[in-house]
């Protein structure tokens, strides 16, 4: 009696079935695509990130020295060096260079801190090296008086010898002078007071009158010296004010203030007429002056360009041969399931592409092996699923009946064998360097979505597939049949046996 | 496995230069040099205990392996002017120097990593088969599952011993994430596998609901008896996931076998391991795991038996 309420009903869940199978179609080509857009346009937002084995470039891991720091302090520490090293880099002109910092996890003996520094692209570390290494020395001198008077009466020699060798070239003592000449071209007239840039704290730059309330907007540098420090500045400033302190960073004067009375409590503000951008420089100058910790150079590792650009390509081969392999396999003894298995294996690499560059997921030598070893593993959930319909199947159940037994009896193993897997990725991450750390996340990666693959895609494909069952004619009976009894006919008697 | 162990501890493992610290430079060269002059020109820029093997990049170019100690910025200068002098068209294509404590680190890190993974598999395997109970307990399972996983990584670590015995092949980090990505495997493979135990165990026992009456609390003990014997729904099980952990392992092995032919020589060690793995790993779930829990599951009635008797 409501056979056309019930046809109508089956048409519409049947639509309905079709329609999630073209959803699951069109995002996974929209994604191919975007992906396809972003790993071959030249300016995308999100291209592939590849590490340093397979772009070229180098991976340096310098070792700090933390010896008679306070524990508490040294991730501090650590990171201001992170950040001096890191404007460093940037001053090189590297492209996307990465500066971490390394502790060494507890599981070791002696803790050490280190700062990983990579350089993509560059091949040639012996710069890079001796820009990173640069110890910058800031330095507070004072303005001598009778410094700079000798030097005058120098540099009235300096046109005297300079006219000199002109007329007697080979005399030896023009040529001493001369020399002195030389030298004080180079130094100014300022004499060291000993304090220098270890006995710094910070350097902030500040607006004067910020504090007193007055309204004013001339950039000043507050600077905080260590209690040693502290002590030295105001035995420096009580017996010289009036006189100019001259304040040097890498033997270059960048500001030489006149003290204008003895400053105690460790805190000093330099005053000039500096540009806003001037006292921010100065003071990040001051604060960066030298490196908070000795570093010292304790591995190297580099790559060229061309090996990296090799390894990649021998890489991406294999992994569309082993792709191609696995859905050749796939389809030749599952059939019509095999189909479905492979457009959801294709799902799969399309979506792990698409969140290796939306992460992004810096891909390795090693990450790219398991990205296509998961491509074989991937498809376990599946051969699962499968092999638990073709018992249903065997059985007498209809196709769809078949898949949707067949998802609920394989579930429990594939959660718990994925779950386990799981877990091992995640100590691997968490123990992991960070070579190992990117295997881990491909890996843990690849569980989570192979699992989406095989129990959203697969099955929605599978379920919306017409129902099937054993002994029909069609060319989709026989597929499915083929695949699911895999060349084993069904008898009656077995049918009466199971 | 034995055979394993004893391969293992007779040949020892080739430690690379990950692990223990030390210095490689790849050189390629159009026209190569004689090694003989390559080792005196470095002996000459004052190396000693130095190594130079000869290699072949991926490109087909021939070039050479130099193995040194840790280098400092001032030695690699030395070393990369000394190659590069000899030679035609010389190009040095790989620096690495790694300093000994981070090689010690390294280490110590993978062997907690291994340590950490397999400690919470047994945990997981025997949280998951909590109330499988008859006629063993979980913990069993779990406990099987380690002995699996021993034998899986012993296996390629035996095949990286002989290879390093005979070809000089180096351990290196990537051998340590193959050994975890066998660990992976081997443990869903056999899970699998007691995962059909424990579904045919339930399908197949009578429940049995005693009752009983204490200082006024009613207890219920619940305990089961199996229709069939335990060998058989072991056996039962084996069978009826052998087409899947066959097909699952030929997949992978496809895709093994084509990163091992054309991924390129630096993953090509790596790819052999896991390959090993994965044989070994199959193998274990069907033919080690099952008869262990089915003898020890005998061996556990025979003890019952005999405390009964007694």
């Amino acid at each position: 009696m409501n056979k056309p309420e019930e046809q109508t009903s089956e048409q519409s869940q049947s639509f309905l079935r079709w329609f999630r199978v073209a959803i699951v179609i069109g995002l996974v080509v929209f994604l191919g695509n975007s992906i396809f857009q972003n790993a071959t346009t030249a300016d995308a937002d999100r291209p592939f990130k590849l590490g340093l084995d397979l772009a070229g470039g180098s991976h340096l891991v310098y070792v700090a020295d933390t010896t008679g720091v306070d524990p508490q302090e040294v991730p501090e520490l650590m990171n201001v060096l992170r950040d001096v090293i890191e404007r460093r880099v940037n001053i090189f002109g590297v492209s996307e260079p990465i500066v971490q910092v390394e502790s060494s996890s507890f599981v070791s003996e002696n803790p050490t801190e280190r700062l990983v520094v990579e350089l993509p692209g560059v091949t040639d570390v012996s710069d890079a090296v001796a820009e990173i290494g640069r110890t910058p020395l800031l330095e507070f001198k004072l303005f001598s008086e009778e410094l700079a008077s000798e030097q005058e009466a120098l540099s009235g020699l300096t046109t005297l010898a300079s006219t000199s060798t002109t007329t007697v070239d080979e005399a030896g003592n023009l040529n001493i002078d001369s020399e002195v000449v030389v030298d004080t071209e180079e130094r100014l007239p300022f004499v060291d007071t000993g304090l220098t840039g270890r006995y710094l704290e910070t350097a902030r730059m500040e607006f004067a009158g910020s504090n007193s309330g007055q309204l004013s907007n001339e950039p000043i540098i507050s600077v905080k010296f260590t209690p040693e420090g502290s002590d030295l500045f105001t035995e420096i400033t009580r017996e010289n004010v009036g006189k100019q302190l001259g304040i040097f960073l890498d033997g270059e004067l960048i500001s030489a203030p006149v003290i204008n009375e003895p400053i105690t409590g460790g805190t000093a503000i330099i005053s000039g007429s500096f540009g806003l951008e001037e006292a921010r420089s100065l003071a990040q100058n001051l604060s960066f002056g030298a490196l908070p910790l000795p570093i010292e150079l304790q591995s190297t590792q580099t790559i060229g360009a061309s090996l990296g650009a090799e390894v990649l390509e021998h890489g991406i081969k294999a992994g569309v041969f082993g792709l191609s392999l696995v859905i050749m396999f796939m389809l030749l003894w599952y059939r019509l399931p095999g189909l479905v298995a492979s457009i959801s294996l294709l799902a799969y690499v399309t979506i792990m592409l698409g969140l290796f560059q939306w992460i992004p997921v810096t891909l390795t030598a090693a990450g790219l092996a398991g990205f296509v070893i998961s491509l074989g593993m991937a498809v376990d959930a599946n051969v699962l699923v499968f092999e638990r319909m073709k018992e249903e199947y065997r059985n007498g159940a209809t196709s769809r009946e078949a898949a949707t037994v067949g998802f609920s009896r394989a579930w429990s193993a594939i959660r718990d064998g994925n779950i386990t897997s799981l877990l091992s990725a995640i100590i691997l991450f968490w123990f992991g360097t960070s070579l190992v750390k990117g295997f881990a996340l491909v890996f843990g990666m690849g569980i989570l979505v192979s699992m989406f693959s095989a129990l959203v895609i697969t099955r929605t494909f599978l379920i919306a597939l017409p129902e099937i069952r054993q002994g029909d004619g069609t060319l989709l009976a026989k597929l499915f049949n083929n695949g699911l009894n895999s060349g084993r006919k069904v008898t009656s008697t077995d049918k009466i046996n199971s | 496995m034995l055979s394993s162990i004893i391969i293992v501890s007779v040949l020892g493992l080739n430690l690379g230069i990950d692990f223990t610290g030390g210095s490689l430079t790849e050189v390629v060269y159009d026209t190569v040099p004689e090694k003989e002059q390559v080792e005196n020109t470095l002996t000459e820029a004052g190396f000693v205990g130095f190594s130079v093997r000869e290699s072949v990049d991926d490109a087909g170019r021939e070039a050479y392996i130099i193995r040194t100690k840790d280098l400092t910025e001032e030695e690699r200068g030395t070393i990369n002017e000394a190659v590069l002098g000899i030679g035609e068209a010389g190009e040095v294509t790989r620096f690495t120097s790694i300093g000994p404590v981070i090689g010690q680190e390294l280490r110590d890190k993978a062997g907690w990593a291994i340590f950490g993974v397999v400690s919470i598999i047994v945990l997981y395997v025997a949280f998951a088969f909590a109330g499988i109970g008859t006629p063993i307990s979980s913990w069993v399972y779990g406990g099987t599952t380690i002995l699996v996983l021993i034998h899986d990584v012993l296996v390629p670590t035996a095949l990286m011993s002989i290879l390093g015995f005979a070809l000089g092949l180096e351990v290196d980090v990537l051998f340590v994430m193959a050994i975890l990505a066998v660990l992976g495997y081997s443990v869903n493979d056999t899970i699998v596998v007691f995962d059909r135990v424990r579904e045919n165990l339930k399908a197949n026992r009578t429940e049995h609901k005693t009752q009983s009456t204490e200082a006024g609390i009613i207890k219920e003990e619940v305990t089961y008896t199996l229709n069939k014997p335990y060998e058989e729904i072991v056996g039962s099980a084996v069978q009826e996931t052998l087409a899947r952990s066959i097909n699952t392992s030929i997949t992978t092995m496809v895709t093994l076998l084509a990163l091992f032919f054309i991924g390129g020589s630096l993953t090509q060690a790596f790819s052999l391991v896991l390959l090993a793995g994965v044989l070994a790993g199959t193998y274990s779930s069907i033919c080690i795991a099952s008869p262990l829990v089915v003898t020890y599951a005998a061996w556990k009635r025979k003890r019952e038996d005999e405390i009964l008797n007694n």
